[in-house]
């Protein structure tokens, strides 16, 4: 665990590695012919801008969890004082990402794949989150007593996803957990609810953080196909039993439907921070906790034209679009915002996550995803298809 | 290079189009909707008042509904609103048909029980509920108590499905999602648990209502008292009140649940107005306000933390299975293995008015029900099924020699051709003497033996009965016949000129049903009756 701590460290989004002239002059060669039309646009929301005309619209596609952030009132004001009028989807299945201006993955690896896929080369990464698990306070307790959770000396509470691998392994349930405060009748498994794996961005994270655990506390390379590590992590996912619409709607279960629904719930930290700064709050008895080993889930805007860029650009400068990326829960490489707020609202958030693991790139979690997936599909579970253009792949898998 | 500049720049040249919100002011939103959803009705109507958006509600059985939707057999509904999509999702694989679902409100299926059976089974009732209970538990009681409840099919109705797959998680006891092989292990249990169901039902809201009446003692209700109703805990929270003298406690195992969520579903290819539409209905269902107001008037749960509910008990949720194969192979082993087997009199008129066309359709529709039982999971147990026993009781002057068939797990295809002959052979002629036959119906009901089959009649007839005993006289005899032959449902079958009155009396009766042919394919309806049998 300290390996990983020693050899990834990071807390923060990089800034964009990839701004700069190198990116203009791929503009202008991308652009070539159609010069005059960006001209005219140019001058066209310039002047509609000015005269309180009509803002351009620019198309995302970006995952679930984002859709809240850029469909805020305040959000969309900030972008039409800029000129722009951002639109997302937060379904990928039949909207390519060709049909959109830009799109936003929730990880530098599901970034990197869009890229490759559609030969962008640009990258933002205006703000990140780390992974965190959500429990309620008589769980936490009993994960307590059972050595996988503790309180910390920062206040927040650490979560040993090693000792967790371990209960799982044993296939423990929750009545077997120490402490009476569990409801004695939970013969449920303890097993963290996550979203789809086979779509969306949050489980595959899961799996990142697992498969490196599971591979003796090395991220997982290309290639090397491990059958024992397939096997292992691809029974943790149809066990939950049918898997979420969407990556939104464990939470909201989470949030809505109790511990009797929802015992342990894997989650982006940005949706517990929008929740207690934003609402609709969550139980007075929801506990938040930090994976050890965890993993940033870094949000990237690839833009295909220009204005998609603007939307990237503005996001990483905009001091105001910052802020209100803040209080939606995220990290920014400022920051001084983000602790402000977690001090503000007395929220139990670890200022600087420190044990954290690179997902494995993406070819490498193509196997044990592929293999999960082989396991739903050889029966007919059909995966949802909502966030399929904006996370893991881009644009459907073809 | 990209197609997206051209998009972008026509939405430069015309900054205004596609950024004004559309015009969603007295749109309707047509849906197509489970039965339980009735009781939504006056809601709706004051939302559309707020957000000047219409439900057009159509109804129809969950899984019968769901199948339509996923064989695309479901144009002109914009959206669908079942009690769950849950079945919907493991069909539709390749999610074609959702553009968006939204969880509206909540209710769990769980076991109703008269407080009075309760306490003699030795559960403690405490403020309506009985505490501490699993699924194990109340099989228990079937063993030693012979507690009877009614279940609808699981084939049919969600709440019947819901239960099936809640019993069946829960005794398998894996901690996880269910798998097939987790079922072989409590096979036996399953068995006893089911040898307790008394009452299988088409939908929810009947089975209810025919566990109501059956508790009321009504001289006119005949079926046996149950001494409880496996439905939504809603239906349960509502309709318990209606209970003459006992109350009803609610059994919420602590095994587990399984829970209807209630998804407002809107289809995909809805155009920008109609998705507009959606999102104004969501906004305003999932208020506070309408939250509070649904649990209040339903009984339902709210899904949003902040509203108001009742204060209804916490419960674990069963983890649903994740695969089609798990389902569809526990739906069929309940019909061919679980669950009690059907004993059928089908009391056919082939008097002279049936003949040409009539004759045709009765032959065309009752050989659908001797095929084997393949295809959606909705048509599963309408076919006849291993371990049923079949009677055909044709009938025109007099009954005519009834024909008997067992459908012996081994070789029932032989037997299933055996039936389709003697369907074929049906020739019409002669006068309609319906109710000497539905007394014979009894006796062979009568002759077969006790057993642990669940009885029931059918009565298909086209026209007035003038030959014979009448109704009245029929009563009578059916009154002198012993209890549980006595329970045995008679559901008629409104065909031609059958006299609707008399055949609503008989079924009321004899608590059974009336089907109606007259505006509905013959097929159909024997498909539909085979869902309470």
């Amino acid at each position: 665990m300290l390996g990983a701590f020693l050899l990834f460290p990071r807390e923060a989004p990089l800034p964009d590695p990839q701004s700069g002239p190198d990116r203009a002059r791929r503009w202008i060669v991308l652009v070539g012919g159609t010069l005059v039309v960006i001209l005219v646009a140019t001058l066209g929301f310039v002047v509609a801008d000015r005269f309180g005309g009509s803002p351009v619209v620019v198309e995302g596609v970006v995952g679930s969890e984002k859709v809240d952030l850029f469909e805020d009132d305040r959000v969309r004001d900030r972008f039409a004082e800029l000129g722009y009028d951002v639109r997302v989807r937060p379904r990928g299945s039949r909207l390519m990402a060709e049909e959109a201006d830009f799109v936003s993955p929730g990880s530098t690896i599901a970034s990197e794949h869009v890229r490759e896929l559609h030969g962008a080369t640009t990258e933002y990464r205006p703000f990140s989150t780390p992974m965190v698990m959500l429990t309620y306070a008589p769980m936490a307790e009993a994960l307590r007593e059972t050595g996988v959770a503790r309180e910390a000396e920062d206040g927040a509470w650490s979560f040993d996803m090693s000792a967790y691998l371990d209960l799982t392994e044993e296939r423990t349930r929750w009545r077997d957990l120490p402490g009476d405060s569990v409801s004695a009748g939970d013969r449920n498994e303890v097993l963290a609810r996550t979203t789809d794996p086979r779509t969306s961005n949050s489980a595959a994270m899961h799996v990142g953080v697992l498969s490196y655990l599971l591979n003796g506390e090395e991220v997982v390379s290309p290639g090397a196909e491990d059958a024992e590590l397939a096997e292992t992590l691809s029974r943790l996912f149809p066990a939950q039993g049918r898997p979420p619409e969407s990556s939104q709607q464990p939470f909201e279960q989470f949030r809505d439907l109790g511990p009797g629904h929802t015992p342990l719930l894997w989650a982006y930290e940005s949706q517990y921070v929008h929740a207690a700064v934003r609402g609709p709050a969550l139980p007075e008895d929801a506990v938040l906790m930090y994976p050890e080993p965890t993993v940033f889930s870094t949000h990237t805007i690839v833009p295909f034209v220009e204005n998609g860029d603007e939307v990237g650009r503005l996001l990483t400068e905009d001091p105001e679009l910052r802020q209100l990326v803040t209080e939606h829960g995220y990290r920014t490489d400022d920051t001084r915002h983000f602790g402000d707020l977690v001090d503000e609202h007395g929220l139990p958030v670890r200022p600087r996550v420190g044990d954290v693991v690179h997902s494995p790139a993406h070819e490498a979690l193509e196997a044990p995803l592929s293999s999960i997936e082989r396991d739903y599909e050889d029966t007919g579970a059909g995966p949802a298809v909502e966030e399929a253009a904006s996370s893991r792949s881009g644009g459907g898998r073809s | 290079m990209r197609g997206a500049w051209g998009a972008a720049a026509v939405a430069i040249a015309l900054p205004a189009a596609g950024a004004c919100t559309p015009e969603v002011e007295g749109a309707t939103l047509r849906v197509l909707a489970g039965s339980e959803l009735a009781d939504m009705e006056p809601l709706l109507e004051a939302s559309a008042e707020r957000t000047g958006v219409r439900l057009e509600l159509e109804y129809s059985g969950t899984l019968d509904g769901t199948e339509r939707v996923a064989a695309g057999r479901a144009d002109g509904f914009d959206a669908v609103w079942f009690p769950s999509n849950r079945y919907l999702h493991l069909v539709d694989e390749g999610r074609s048909t959702i553009h968006t679902e939204t969880s509206v409100m909540l209710s769990p299926v769980v076991l109703g029980v008269l407080e009075s059976r309760a306490e003699a089974f030795g559960w403690t009732v405490a403020d309506g509920i009985v505490p501490d209970l699993t699924w194990e538990d109340i099989t228990v009681a079937v063993e030693r108590e012979g507690l009877t409840y009614g279940m609808s099919s699981p084939a049919a109705s969600n709440s019947g499905f819901s239960a099936l797959v809640g019993a069946a998680s829960a005794m398998a006891d894996t901690g996880a999602a269910l798998e097939s092989e987790d079922v072989a292990g409590v096979e036996e249990r399953l068995e006893t648990f089911f040898s307790g169901q008394g009452l299988t039902a088409g939908s929810s809201g009947w089975l209810m209502d025919e566990f109501v009446l059956r508790q009321a003692g009504d001289a006119e209700a005949q079926g046996s008292p149950l001494d409880g109703v496996l439905n939504y805990e809603s239906v349960l929270l509502s309709r318990g009140p209606d209970l003459a003298g006992d109350d009803l406690a609610l059994v919420y195992p602590e095994d587990g649940v399984v829970t209807a969520d209630h998804p407002l579903t809107l289809r995909s290819g809805a155009s920008e107005e109609l998705v507009e539409a959606y999102e104004r209905v969501v906004a305003d269902l999932t208020s506070e306000e309408v939250q509070t107001e649904i649990a209040e008037t339903t009984f339902r749960r709210p899904v949003t933390a902040e509203a108001a509910g009742r204060d209804l008990p916490p419960m674990v949720e069963l983890p649903f299975p994740a695969r089609r194969d798990v389902v569809d192979d526990l739906v069929a082993a309940y019909f061919a293995e679980l669950r009690r087997p059907a004993r059928t009199v089908y009391v056919l008129d082939v008097s002279g008015s049936m003949a040409a066309d009539r004759i045709d359709d009765l032959r065309a529709s009752l050989t659908a029900l001797t095929g084997a039982d393949e295809g959606p999971l909705s048509s599963r147990g309408q076919t006849f099924q291993a371990r049923e026993e079949v009677t055909l009781l044709p009938f025109s002057d007099v009954p005519e020699e009834p024909l008997t068939f067992v459908l012996e797990p081994d070789g029932s295809a032989k037997v299933r051709a055996e039936l389709a002959d003697e369907v074929a052979a049906l020739e019409a002629g002669g006068e309609t003497a319906a109710y000497d036959a539905v007394e014979r119906a009894y006796e062979l009901l009568e002759e077969a033996g006790e057993d642990s089959h669940l009885l029931s009649v059918v009565l298909m007839t086209d026209g007035e009965v003038n030959q014979g005993m009448d109704l009245d006289e029929l009563l009578g005899s059916l009154a002198e016949a012993p209890s549980r032959v006595e329970a045995a449902p008679v559901f008629t079958v409104l065909f031609g000129d059958a006299d609707a009155a008399e055949m609503e009396r008989l079924s009321s009766w004899t608590g059974g049903r009336v089907f109606d042919a007259r505006e509905m394919e013959l097929e159909q309806v024997f498909r539909e009756i085979r869902g309470y049998q």
